[in-house]
């Protein structure tokens, strides 16, 4: 007994010394395996009475399960420890740079545009496109643009032959729905047109030959120019902040009567007049009106049983606006270095 | 146009309106006021006389003055040429704000000098508006000035204020100084006094033997009249004030007469030296071809669409442009003959933009006159001549045709026009806007009836009169409301939906979308990939560089690259979606062009070159991910488009029978042009994608047994293709008549060393997996046995051991 008591203690200071988990498992073969110090004192048994023998067994039992757990015990010890050193060993200089993929972004007349179409959308609007290579019926004679009006000139307009041109306005993709819906049968109209436009102008930092427009054309049985004005206000909300307020001034469209130029109050300063407004607190962003009677005639309808609202706002304008973009060539010049800049969600 | 607070203030009492208050309202009206400017600026002045003037001793130019300012004498250093002594100037005192600056006392080149004498340009004024001799020195005053007037610019008339206004093409009756009185009074509420001269030109004259008369249609109107005596002299000091805050210079009275009553009622008139003229039977033309030295002193090409003024044949001046030099009115003339005539506004826009003639009177017919002016200005021309120019022997006024105007009235309805505004004005507001406005309205119940003056013709329906009410009683009354309607579902169609998935797919892999000019050069026309038939072109292009609408986006990517690789940028991918139109066609594309990597991380060894591959894996992405994959789409080799492509190193992409797009490396020729280095590209129809049906998302079990990866390596001839090796394997893959191949990666193909000349060595990984069970060792080995030796068979491929 004397020689068992010895031999655990032998084994508990061995394994708490252990280093190695190599050594640790030949320290659990020699305690706990077939031949060892433990088994050989077990032998002694057969030389004691049938008595002793019994507490003898269960003695030799406990110290073996003794054993054993301090070996478990030591191996988590250890492997923890192992653990942490390889880790240490995978240390990370976390200053390296990172792999970023690289990722592209939509152009910013793309975004707007797609803020735009979804903002109304969410309306209940459809988006609806036209040829950009217009026949002159759609472009002027239905916008109720005569024939001799100075717009048709071929100062501004981009003629391919007498009745073929480049469109000057999107206009013509209202025009076109007008025709669409009246020759479906129906009164009800709710579209937005947005695309690209022509006008016969030098390109510098505020005029370009090409651009975007987005318009809007609503017909129904009772809309009026109030309604006009609730529309816009909520989308110059959408576009340009919640506390953005609008503002219409008399204006002249040959398409729309009574006609307006339509005021955002300043998303800069607020209102309070800065470099951006020049000082008056407001900007200009679009042209509406209620849409002129005989166009409404021109396309089949009765304008004394419907009315309708249309609108036209500028994509560039907009952008330019919204990101402070001071020369509207950018956007046709595509310097990796401008269009980045565009790389975020708003 | 400009208008000034004197030219208003004849009409209407303004006094107590600043000029910013007048602009405000009148731009909330319609009118927009582009600018406010003060004809002359200057705090502090006060009317001297130079008493003293001596040169400076240290100076070839000063002058050093003593100036009596009535209550002081002041030394003055002053640098203008025509300063001397007893002259009468404006003198600006220390403490003076000039558009230049403060005056502040001071010593010039040691003399002291307590103040300035001031030219007029140093006040502020239009340059245009003054002499030569007033541009290049002081103002000198007339003898009579009075030392000591602190107000020297109200003593030369130049205290007014203009207002430029900007006008619709609706409104450009207010071009006319008596119309936009009308409008200004109707938007401030005052009551407008006009000249009453109706009618004095149509009073009975003496006889005339004048005789005018019309050949063409483009002058319906021709109105003469003799006047035998007039008295040319200075003009009357308002009315040369009138003419400078309009812009226009003081010549005499009867030039300036006829200027004013332009000014006043839009009608351009002309008056000739009565005994200038060859005859006195003047009759307007057309289709002349002839040469004509007018006024200005140039000679003109007449061409047959020009309207010409003629006497005996022979012109006399270019219709509603510009006069001759021969019968103008000179300080000898005695008698004098006044036109005032209607011209086609388009006939002259055409005829001034082709010589190049913008003039006062031009720019008033191009913009339209309204149908009373011409009576107008008979009137108002012959009253002025009378009060200003002692005209008499007024001979009787000579008419050919007429101005084809007949009044006309509106009746509206004041519920409809609420109805169509959203608001709810009240009878009595509405009416008194609309007898501000002028139009005479009678009440009957709801409707009410309007009288039009001649000089509003743009106002014809109600739609007109509800534009009217609502701009002069003020949008501030507007309320916001959204349109009452039966709901709309609001959506993207296929179209846009494509668009948009295209777009996000492929910037989120790295593209940048671009957008490029539709119009482009004969060039980039040529060079259009994939291009439509016929490219279509402008009549008249601003340039050879946008002569065409374009037929395909590519060539114009290509510039952008070349931009952006001109500036240093290696890693390059742009994308862009257009429309592109041909004669009768239109489609739409999409075009990417790629340069340098695609992703790349150097200290981390990645790079992934835009290459042919890169483009390729990228369409085959777009393809998949809208529902075109698999054995749909084919690649074949790049016969046709081989101008713009290498011609090994790009290929067609094909769905079903369809080709959908072309793609590959830049031929190196191309690239030359462009100034573009290592491009890869692609240009791609959308239409095709639109027209076929596209695969939906369909589940499918996933197998529960394992998948097992063995690796194939084999040499085959070089120029077996690896599409072909590919099918070759999925063709056979079949255990059971179930098709066990989950994917095969080409991991390896190489030739030179230790591959034999001729061959090349191709490693895949193929993946089996069944979906009904364990495949054992035994039956992958068979498969691969299958599988080499079919490769053996069909395309002579030897293992390598």
């Amino acid at each position: 007994m004397e020689n068992l008591s010895a031999i655990k203690k032998e084994a508990m200071e061995k394994i708490a010394a252990c280093k190695d988990n190599g050594v640790l498992n030949q320290l659990r073969v020699l305690y706990l395996g077939k031949k060892g110090p433990i088994q050989e004192v077990m032998k002694t048994m057969k030389d004691l009475s049938k008595e002793e023998r019994p507490a003898f067994g269960a003695k030799i039992n406990e110290i073996k399960q003794e054993l054993s757990a301090l070996i478990e015990e030591r191996k988590t010890v250890l492997e923890e420890k192992e653990t942490a050193q390889r880790m240490e060993q995978e240390k990370l200089d976390i200053t390296l740079s990172g792999y970023t993929p690289n990722v592209g972004n939509l152009h910013p007349l793309t975004i707007v545009q797609q803020e735009l179409e979804d903002l109304f959308v969410g309306l209940g609007y459809s988006v609806a496109e036209g040829p950009e290579v217009e026949c002159d019926l759609y472009n002027f004679e239905r916008a109720n643009i005569p024939k001799d009006h100075p717009a048709r000139d071929m100062q501004d307009t981009f003629f391919i032959n007498v009745e073929e041109l480049l469109r000057t306005h999107t206009t013509a993709v209202q025009m076109r729905q007008l025709e669409k819906y009246h020759a479906e049968g129906k009164e009800l109209i709710k579209v937005i047109c947005p695309g690209k436009v022509y006008r016969r102008d030098d390109d510098d930092a505020t005029h370009s030959h090409q651009f975007m427009q987005c318009e809007g054309l609503v017909i129904g049985k009772n809309i009026q120019l109030s309604d006009l004005k609730g529309t816009l206000e909520f989308m110059a909300k959408k576009m340009f902040g919640e506390s953005r307020v609008i503002r219409f001034r008399p204006s002249y469209f040959q398409f729309t009567e009574p006609s307006v130029e339509v005021d955002v109050s300043c998303h800069i300063c607020g209102g309070k007049g800065c470099s951006v407004c020049k000082g008056t607190g407001w900007i200009e962003i679009l042209g509406a009106g209620m849409v002129h009677p005989n166009v409404l005639k021109m396309a089949g309808y009765d304008p004394d049983e419907v009315s309708g609202f249309a609108f036209g706002v500028g994509i560039e304008r907009v952008a330019m606006l919204k990101y402070g973009i001071d020369d509207i060539r950018n956007f046709y010049t595509n310097d990796l270095r401008f269009l980045k800049m565009f790389n975020r969600f708003e | 146009m400009l208008i000034s607070r004197k030219w208003l203030s004849q009409y209407m009492d303004i006094s107590d309106l600043s000029i910013n208050e007048i602009a405000d309202r009148i731009t909330a009206a319609g009118l927009e006021v582009e600018g406010i400017e003060k004809m002359s600026e200057g705090t502090h002045l006060i009317i001297g006389e130079v008493l003293t003037c001596e040169d400076h001793p240290d100076s070839d130019h000063l002058h050093v003055c003593q100036v009596n300012l009535g209550n002081r004498t002041e030394q003055i250093v002053c640098g203008a040429p025509n300063v001397a002594a007893g002259q009468k100037v404006i003198v600006a005192q220390v403490g003076a704000k000039l558009p230049g600056g403060e005056i502040k006392a001071g010593v010039i080149r040691g003399q002291e000098s307590n103040g300035m004498i001031c030219s007029l340009l140093e006040l502020g004024v239009d340059p245009h508006s003054l002499s030569e001799e007033s541009k290049n020195g002081i103002e000198v005053l007339t003898q009579d000035a009075p030392i000591g007037h602190e107000d020297p610019l109200a003593y030369l008339g130049l205290d007014d204020e203009l207002l430029d206004v900007g006008l619709t093409p609706n409104r450009n009756d207010c071009m006319a100084a008596w119309a936009m009185a009308m409008e200004t009074g109707a938007i401030l509420n005052r009551s407008v006094q006009l000249p009453q001269c109706e009618g004095i030109s149509m009073q009975k004259g003496e006889p005339t033997t004048l005789k005018v008369a019309s050949e063409t249609d483009k002058c319906p109107l021709f109105m003469g009249k003799v006047i035998n005596h007039v008295t040319i002299k200075e003009s009357p000091k308002w009315m040369k004030e009138l003419l400078a805050a309009a812009g226009v210079k003081s010549i005499n009275n009867v030039v300036d007469i006829s200027n004013i009553v332009m000014l006043e009622t839009g009608q351009p008139m002309h008056f000739y030296d009565k005994d200038a003229l060859p005859s006195l039977e003047i009759t307007v033309k057309d289709h002349l071809n002839t040469t004509y030295t007018a006024l200005d002193g140039v000679t003109y090409e007449i061409e047959p669409e020009d309207i010409m003024i003629t006497n005996q044949g022979k012109p006399i001046g270019i219709a509603g442009i510009m006069g001759g030099d021969d019968s103008k009115i000179e300080d000898t003339t005695k008698a004098i003959v006044l036109e005032a005539a209607i011209f086609h506004h388009v006939s002259i826009r055409n005829t001034a933009r082709r010589l190049n003639l913008n003039t006062d009177a031009s720019i008033r017919y191009q913009k339209g006159i309204e149908p009373m002016a011409t009576y107008k200005a008979m009137d108002r021309a012959v009253s002025l001549l009378m009060e200003y120019a002692d005209a008499s022997g007024i001979e009787d006024t000579v008419v050919y045709g007429s101005n084809r105007y007949e009044p006309t009235s509106i009746t509206v309805s004041l519920p409809s026009i609420n109805h169509l505004l959203g608001t709810d004005f009240a009878m009595d507001e509405v009416i008194d806007v609309l007898q501000r406005l002028a139009l005479k309205p009678t009440q009957k119940q709801e409707e009410i009836t309007l009288e039009i003056p001649s000089y509003r013709q743009d106002l014809c329906i109600e739609a007109d009169i509800a534009e009217e009410i609502i701009r002069i009683i003020g949008y501030d009354r507007l309320n916001a409301t959204l349109p009452t309607m039966p709901a709309t579902m609001g959506a993207l169609d296929d179209r846009q939906q494509l668009r948009r998935r295209f777009r996000q797919l492929l910037s989120d892999n790295g593209c940048q979308e671009a957008v490029t000019y539709t119009l482009v050069s004969e060039q980039l026309s040529e060079d259009a990939v994939m291009a439509l038939p016929q490219p279509i072109q402008l009549a008249a292009p601003m340039s050879e560089d946008r002569k065409n609408v374009r037929t395909s986006i590519l060539p114009s990517l290509l510039g952008s690259i070349a931009y952006n690789q001109n500036r240093s940028v290696k890693d390059i991918a742009l994308f862009e979606l257009s429309s592109v139109y041909g004669k009768e066609i239109m489609e739409e594309h999409l075009a990417i062009a790629m340069s340098g990597s695609l992703q790349k991380s150097r200290w981390q060894g990645i790079d992934v070159p835009a290459d042919f591959y890169a483009m390729k894996g990228l369409l085959e992405l777009l393809c998949e991910r809208v529902g075109f994959s698999g054995k749909r789409l084919s690649f074949l080799e790049n016969t046709a488009e081989t101008k713009m492509f290498h011609p090994y190193q790009s290929a067609c992409l094909y769905l079903g029978k369809e080709l959908l797009a072309v793609f590959g490396t830049i031929h190196p020729n191309a690239a030359k042009r462009y100034g573009v280095s290592s491009v890869v590209m692609a240009e791609l129809n959308l239409e095709v994608l639109l027209r076929n049906k596209a695969a939906k998302v369909k589940y499918q079990p996933m197998s529960k047994y394992p998948a097992v990866n063995q690796d194939l390596a084999f040499v085959v001839a070089e120029d077996v293709k690896v599409g072909d090796i590919l099918s070759c394997i999925e063709r056979h893959g079949k255990l059971d008549k179930e098709n066990i191949i989950q994917k095969i990666e080409v991991f390896d193909v190489y030739t030179g060393e230790h591959v034999e000349k001729g061959f090349k060595s191709i490693a895949l990984s193929v993946c089996f997996q069944s979906s009904n069970k364990t495949l054992g060792e035994k039956e992958i080995n068979q498969m691969r046995e299958v599988l080499l030796s079919s490769l053996e068979k069909e395309m002579n491929a030897q293992l390598r051991s």
